[in-house]
């Protein structure tokens, strides 16, 4: 059973302290303290999780929540939600930003408003912040699962179950999604360790089941001795699993998956995944929310945070220590 | 004279404060061909679709072989056999001729003795009699429509009249758009329809071809006949005269 | 009334006609040809590359056949929409609709109700198609009496669908645990998987209802003319009801499926599938002006699709040629429709 959780301290300032100072909550209503919180989506188990680790994070320093987002993971649908809440002046926001590059311009409007920004699991620019370098440069903190750690998780876990030899493959959803592509990188760079493991070619399914199931069985029509696949979000992992299992080789060939909804136990109980690596959103959130108001209350912070994973699989999910990182649905 | 088919006796219509038609008539006989002639918003179309009952006449009456008319809508004036064609001809141009013809009233057969299924072949055959029947030979009928020429798609629109024996077959304008070869074919084509014995009522400003094949020639202008003449009798000047008012 | 010298009282349709049939047998089986070509393309490289036949080979069949099942569902209908001069845009989160309303329903069913699995099974389909009423009537109402356009009453329809898919999922996917109804999804027949099955019924249905009937007749009398449908004596209004009413209809049956195949209902299952859906119906020979189009072509249009998508990764070409190839065949589809058109006389761009 493997089980981290850590603070991983970096950043060009060196500011050193590891632990914030939480601040009792003796602001009286009339100051409470504003942060927003706009997830990539609403609709998903996992920012559902982090908006209740904000929730929590408000409740403990007295200040107040404002979340807001759009349906579906979109930059012209989240730009429009950003702007609303930039009118409603909160001291902070906490943003998942849905591109690297187009949300930007948008958040420095935020910034320039006097809005500190924070960026919880995605991020923009390059995720290295307050460095004096690039013009994505603003934004305070980068408070996000690794998901380069994510990815070598997966891939040590999974070479474990495959005798860490044969061919595997990474069924991804499309280039240009910071968390997904630091997920394979993290996973094809750690699979270099083990020389008895070839990689192949990623496959891409633009978030389709169906089409992550074709691919998964084309791949094994031309690799009958496939071991494994890492499916680096839910929906390649799912389409993947329902391929494996219309041609039968649920179990022969080793799935990981990744991410935690509840709907995953069952799947990990029958092996039709071997594992999935469980973020921790609700620290995502609690973390990210103790900046924010850290920051805006005249404290330092460190300018990133990486919150840590769980590997799940069919022995341990019953353990509620392992159990307890589901994400939640409501 | 054998009887008349259409009788249009001092129908008025108007639109708001315009009076599109005023105590029109005139009369149209089986084998008959009668032109309707004027400028534009001289009442043509109004009294058109008076007759094929696209909304109701005020004062006078309409009476079909003797009988008043009072149709609720286009479609019953079909049913009562007066076959209007306009000029887009109004066919499906991606179905062939007897998909035309039939058009909104398919024959259906059963196979296996209970599917419901378009008759097709019952449609062919009706295509190819009744276009034989305007001397239209052609050797594929199932070619949809667009593949034809002008003068032979206002055949199909014709044959379909014929096919559904309409008594009074309207139209619009049939040759504007035609190049001169074509429009004496459908010239041709509307001496079949008389040669079937139906009463032809056309709406053009086509003199040549208003001389060419009208019986009859009857001028509108500002809502009102003005007056009726024989080709024979009269001349493009007097039409043309009658047409402007001098 | 002198008969002009020029006049023949015979008139010919042109001689062009007979050789024009034969090109309009190629036109229909256009899909089909070039689903052979591909066929042979990857067989030859399969061949040559892994000593494996693609074609002949019962895993590949199964699986591209399941692959093309899910947009091809989506295409039956939008095969009727199409031909009617119309589009429906907003298959794709109906499906997903249907799914979701599925789930909750079978879950519903067992578990509050504690109905055995197959009724509770039944329960989930019945449900998820029954919802679909509602966003097909709309759009039918939109389009037949309000006379917005296709486009945008779809559009619109596309987001109150997808709202209301994400809300009654409540941003999760809803798992369902019911082995019958994955077994609709999963099982095979005598080597057919059953979701193969069902979509040949429907294709049958369908193709019925296009070929056989008045009404699939006056829908491609309303894509040439709705002028002409209309003075014909077609209810226009009441039959683009019936269009988009199918239509609808037949993405709750995809969407039902999915979740029986998934085991779970998803907001989003149907999203991606919407554009294939229109590509396999323009691939098999419909034109977007409306007019044309048959049930076989969009059937040869989405297994060229499939066998497109599922063809690269056997061969292991790198990924990013995937997305050319699906676009590149429909542009070539349609240089070749319009060339035929213009050949052969009907309506084309100018």
């Amino acid at each position: 059973m493997e089980r981290r959780s850590f603070v991983k301290l970096l950043g060009a300032s060196g500011v050193a302290a590891a632990s914030m100072p939480m601040l009792a909550g003796k602001a009286s209503a009339a100051d409470k303290v504003t942060i927003a919180l706009i997830p990539g989506l609403t609709a998903d188990g996992f920012y559902v999780t982090m908006h209740k680790g904000a929730e929590a994070a408000a409740k403990a320093v007295g200040a107040k929540l404002i979340y807001q987002g759009a349906a579906e993971w979109n930059v012209s649908l989240q730009v429009p939600v950003l702007e609303a809440v930039i009118a409603k002046a909160p001291k902070a926001i906490l943003i998942a930003p849905t591109d690297k590059q187009q949300l930007i311009q948008p958040l420095k409007k935020a910034n320039d408003a006097g809005i500190s920004v924070i960026c919880v699991d995605t991020f923009i620019g390059n995720g290295v912040f307050q460095t004096g370098a690039g013009d994505a440069d603003f934004p305070i903190a980068y408070v996000a699962s690794d998901n380069v750690l994510g990815g070598r998780m997966a891939a040590r876990a999974l070479a474990k179950a495959i005798g860490e030899k044969g061919k595997v493959y990474v069924s991804n959803v499309k280039p240009g999604v910071s968390t997904t592509d630091q997920r394979e990188e993290g996973f094809k760079d750690e699979m270099k360790n083990y020389s008895g493991i070839s990689v192949l070619e990623t496959q891409f399914n633009d978030d389709d089941a169906n089409k992550a199931a074709a691919q998964f069985q084309a791949v094994l029509g031309r690799t009958p001795d496939l071991a494994g696949v890492f499916g680096a979000n839910l929906f390649s992992a799912g389409g993947t699993a329902n391929g494996a299992k219309q041609a039968g080789v649920t179990g022969k060939v080793k799935l990981a998956g990744f991410d935690a909804p509840e709907s995953i136990v069952p799947q990990l109980k029958d092996g039709t995944f071997e594992l999935t690596i469980a973020q921790h959103p609700a620290e995502i959130g609690y973390f990210g929310f103790m900046s924010a108001y850290a920051h805006v209350t005249g404290n330092p912070v460190p300018t990133a945070i990486g919150t840590g994973f769980t590997v799940m699989t069919g022995a341990n999910i019953d353990d509620p220590n392992v159990s307890k990182y589901l994400y939640k649905s409501s | 004279m054998s009887d008349t088919i259409l009788s249009v006796r001092n129908v008025s219509k108007h639109f708001g404060g315009v009076q599109a038609l005023n105590k029109v008539s005139f009369d149209v006989h089986p084998g008959e061909v009668v032109a309707v002639a004027g400028d534009n918003g001289a009442g043509k179309s109004t009294v058109i679709k008076a007759i094929s009952g696209v909304f109701q006449y005020e004062d006078g009456e309409i009476l079909l072989d003797g009988k008043r008319t009072a149709f609720s809508s286009p479609q019953d004036a079909r049913d009562s056999g007066i076959e209007t064609i306009y000029q887009d001809l109004s066919l499906a141009d991606n179905l062939s001729i007897g998909a035309n013809i039939f058009l909104g009233r398919e024959p259906m057969k059963r196979r296996f003795g209970f599917l419901p299924v378009i008759d097709r072949q019952k449609m062919a055959e009706a295509a190819k009699a009744t276009m034989e029947s305007l001397d239209f030979h052609v050797s594929r009928l199932d070619a949809p429509v667009a593949a034809f020429s002008g003068g032979q798609r206002q055949a199909v629109a014709i044959g379909r009249a014929i096919y559904w024996n309409a008594r009074l077959v309207i139209m619009d304008e049939p040759t504007a758009a035609l190049g001169v070869p074509e429009q004496l074919k459908v010239m041709s084509l509307i001496q079949s329809l008389k040669a079937h014995g139906k009463g032809v009522i056309f709406i053009s400003h086509n003199l040549r071809d208003i001389f060419e094949v009208a019986d009859r020639i009857v001028v509108f202008r500002r809502g009102e006949n003005v007056g009726e003449r024989r080709p024979s009798e009269t001349s493009g000047d007097e039409i043309v005269r009658l047409m402007v008012g001098k | 009334m002198a008969a002009p010298e020029t006049l023949t009282p015979a008139i010919h349709a042109r001689g062009k006609v007979v050789g024009r049939s034969l090109l309009m047998r190629i036109a229909e089986l256009r899909a089909w040809l070039f689903l052979i070509l591909l066929l042979i393309f990857f067989e030859t490289w399969a061949r040559v590359a892994y000593d494996a036949s693609f074609v002949l080979n019962t895993y590949n069949l199964q699986s591209i056949s399941v692959f093309a099942t899910a947009p091809l569902l989506l295409a039956l209908g939008q095969t009727f929409v199409i031909i009617s001069a119309g589009i429906d845009l907003s298959l794709g989160f109906v499906m997903g609709l249907a799914s979701v309303i599925a789930a909750h329903a079978a879950n519903f069913a067992a578990v509050q109700l504690g109905l055995p699995a197959p009724i509770a099974m039944l329960a989930g389909l019945a449900a998820g198609v029954a919802v679909t009423i509602i966003p097909g009537l709309v759009n039918g109402g939109l389009i037949a009496h309000l006379k917005v356009p296709p486009f945008i009453g779809t559009l619109g329809m596309y987001g109150v669908a997808r709202g209301a898919a994400y809300l009654f999922a409540g941003g999760m996917t809803i798992s369902v645990s019911n082995d019958w109804y994955s077994a609709i999804g999963n099982n095979r027949v005598l080597g057919i998987p059953v979701l193969v099955i069902l979509t040949v019924i429907a294709c049958v249905v369908m193709h019925y209802m296009l070929s056989q009937t008045r009404f699939g007749q006056h829908t491609y009398a309303m894509g040439a003319s709705q002028a002409a449908a209309r003075r014909a004596g077609i209810n226009t209004k009441k039959l683009t009801m019936k269009i988009y009413f199918l239509s609808a209809i037949m993405a709750g049956v995809g969407g039902v499926l999915y979740t029986g195949r998934f085991s779970a209902g998803a907001a989003q299952a149907g999203e991606p599938l919407l554009l294939d859906s229109i590509a396999a119906v323009v691939i098999g020979g419909a034109s977007l002006f409306g007019g044309s189009g048959t049930i076989w072509g969009t059937v040869a249009g989405s297994l060229v699709i499939a066998v497109i998508q599922y063809g690269l990764v056997f061969i292991d070409v790198e990924p990013f040629w995937q997305f050319v190839a699906v676009g590149t065949v429909i542009i070539i589809s349609v240089l070749v429709d319009q060339t035929q058109r213009r050949f052969m006389g009907g309506r084309t761009v100018e």
